[in-house]
């Protein structure tokens, strides 16, 4: 049996006051594709923080690629690759010039040939000697995966690989991905918040909400968990939670900001009472959410994703409170 | 094993080192020294302005604070500096090479706080790196990078009509004290911004202690003239002994063993210190 990748054994990371990351535990095996999921701010950055070796635990045990991470960090990082979320190179030296200090910091004493190979994989070797600062964002990307695989590690951190980029260059570094984890056998672990990075990347997914882990599994494990539809609704008027309640098939109501989500058994079977029950000109925008790891993150935490880490302002309450400090 | 694939060529086969749940053992670290000290000297030497800067200052020195004396009959100033010279310029020229080495651990401390805020300092710690050698190929880069001063200054003093002299042991005895000198105060200055991450920080230190570490030493001006508690600073103050034995060398062709052993002593020291405080200290974003 092969030693799982990452261990991690309720993991904590407190600054003062604050826990980032709350008995977090969860086994990476070797050779898939882990995706950590959650909003900004979930802790997410914080746990490849304290799997690498670059920030100390506060509580609990981690082994990454065999090696406690407390006590050997250094071996732990001789065995990792790390990709940064803000493309992190150094923009004075030319893509050759990056390879040469990564083999130098990685302790590579063979690594040209290596370097040309991931330069040739990559299609950067026309640019090799370009300095990095005159790279396309989608180019800086590849080198950085580069980087991360000159010294043949055993697993790669990928922090957020795709944010910030076009959904063109997105696709392709998915396509990257899933190809270095396929042929280079290399075990992934990446964080994200877009759900459909983690659907179409990750064997294994765990959601993070406010440093603790909400769910585990496989994507579709997950989404089979959720025997429901979440419908979210703006309405041009202001509506109540009881008015919503009210109309038959409606399990659950809960505002999000200017938005109602409503938890539905079938949404093809609830729209038209929605629409015989709210005026259709009422309704602003109208969006339908079928079992997915979104539905599986409103389920479990009752926010959608992308809302969840930044504090929603309700304009409803403000515009209220206002109207009523008019008189 | 090699496998076509869509976006080129071939893929290399990863050699995947089996882990060693017993592996504890020391990770060495010359690579990562030399990869990291050639990037600070790399990115140095390849910045026209750093060059120009690092050349000009020092010639600036020797013209306008050389020539301040210009007018004074030599014997009134040799009256006044207590020693035989043939120009001010020539009782200068060690003092001016000593004081320029106070300031270039400021490079390193702003070279680091760079790698710091563009998450550099992430990448190169995300590998089997110590922070020490980070520490130490740093101070090592901006105490080179104060170097190239030297060859510059001599040729502007022998371009002002300054007449050197000692033996070459001697010269590559003073310039060693130089390096000392440099690597002390790089060391100071690295551990002082060790947990900074603010641009401002380096100039803030510099200012602080440039001008009473220039002024309370023997660099510009002999010791003899001092008052008391200015002469206890200068006596303490490495600057002293290095612009002492250079003026030895210098002007009346002398070398003082003594002084080059305190300035190794104070590098020694402050590396070390330097070193411990980085390892603990050095924040990494």
């Amino acid at each position: 049996m092969t030693e799982d990748a990452i261990v991690a054994d309720a993991i904590t990371k407190a600054y003062g006051s604050m826990t980032a990351v709350d008995h977090v535990t969860f086994r990476v095996p070797s050779g898939g594709i882990f995706g950590l999921l959650g909003p900004n701010g979930a802790g997410k950055t914080t746990i490849i923080k304290v799997l690498t070796g670059l920030s100390a635990l506060t509580g609990g045990d981690a082994r990454v690629a065999g090696f406690d991470v407390r006590t050997y960090p250094m071996e732990v990082k001789q065995r990792i690759g790390w990709v940064a979320a803000e493309v992190i190179l150094d923009d004075d030296f030319s893509g050759w010039e990056n390879l040469w200090l990564q083999a130098k910091f990685q302790r590579v004493s063979d690594w040209k040939g290596r370097a040309q190979q991931l330069l040739d994989y990559f299609a950067l070797s026309e640019f090799k000697n370009n300095k990095v600062s005159t790279y396309s964002t989608g180019m800086r990307k590849k080198l950085e995966i580069a980087l991360a695989l000159l010294h043949e590690p055993q697993i790669i951190f990928m922090d957020e690989p795709t944010i910030g980029l076009d959904p063109g260059t997105r696709r392709m570094l998915w396509e990257l991905i899933t190809g270095v984890n396929r042929e280079y056998g290399i075990t992934i672990f990446l964080t994200s918040h877009y759900i459909e990075e983690a659907d179409a990347l990750c064997s294994q997914v765990a959601i993070l909400d406010q440093g603790k882990i909400a769910a585990m599994g496989a994507p579709n494990d997950l989404k089979a968990r959720v025997q429901a539809d979440y419908i979210e609704l703006e309405t041009g008027e202001p509506t109540d939670e009881a008015r919503l309640r009210a109309i038959p098939g409606v399990h659950e109501v809960r505002a999000q900001g200017r938005t109602w989500i409503l938890k539905v058994d079938r949404s093809e079977e609830f729209l038209p009472r929605l629409f015989d029950h709210l005026k259709p000109d009422l309704i602003r925008k109208i969006n339908v959410e079928k079992p997915s790891l979104e539905s599986v993150f409103m389920q479990l935490t009752g926010k959608r994703i992308d809302q969840a880490g930044s504090e929603v302002q309700d304009y409803r309450k403000f515009y209220a409170n206002v109207r009523r400090a008019r008189g | 094993m090699s496998v076509e694939t869509e976006h080129t060529v071939v893929l290399p086969n990863a050699n995947v080192v089996a882990p060693s749940a017993t592996g504890a053992h020391r990770i060495g670290q010359m690579s990562q020294f030399t990869g990291l000290y050639s990037r600070e000297l790399l990115r140095t030497f390849r910045n026209p302005w750093v060059l120009v800067i690092t050349v000009v200052q020092p010639f600036m020195w020797l013209a306008f604070f050389g020539s301040s004396f210009a007018n004074v009959p030599i014997s009134e100033l040799e009256r006044l500096l207590h020693i035989t010279i043939s120009s001010y310029t020539q009782f200068l020229l060690p003092g001016v090479l000593s004081t320029s080495m106070l300031s270039v651990g400021m490079f390193g401390a702003m070279s680091t706080i760079q790698d710091k805020r563009f998450g550099y300092m992430k990448r190169i710690l995300l590998t089997p790196t110590s922070k020490s050698t980070v520490f130490v190929a740093k101070a090592l880069g901006s105490a080179t990078r104060g170097l190239v001063q030297i060859p510059v200054m001599i040729v502007a003093a022998l371009a002002f009509g300054v007449t050197l002299g000692g033996t070459p042991l001697m010269w590559a005895g003073f310039v060693l004290a130089l390096i000392f000198l440099a690597l002390g105060f790089s060391s100071l200055f690295l551990a002082v911004t060790a947990s900074s991450t603010d641009w401002q920080t380096p100039g803030v230190i510099s200012n602080f202690i440039m001008m009473p570490l220039m002024f309370a030493s023997g660099a510009l001006f002999p010791t003899a003239n001092f008052p008391s508690w200015m002469a206890t600073i200068a006596n303490w103050n490495p600057v002293t002994y290095t612009a002492l034995l250079g003026r030895g060398v210098v002007v009346s062709g002398s070398f003082d063993w003594l002084y080059l052993g305190y300035v190794a002593i104070f590098a020694g020291l402050l590396v070390l210190a330097g070193t411990l405080v980085g390892r603990k200290y050095m924040k990494v974003e």
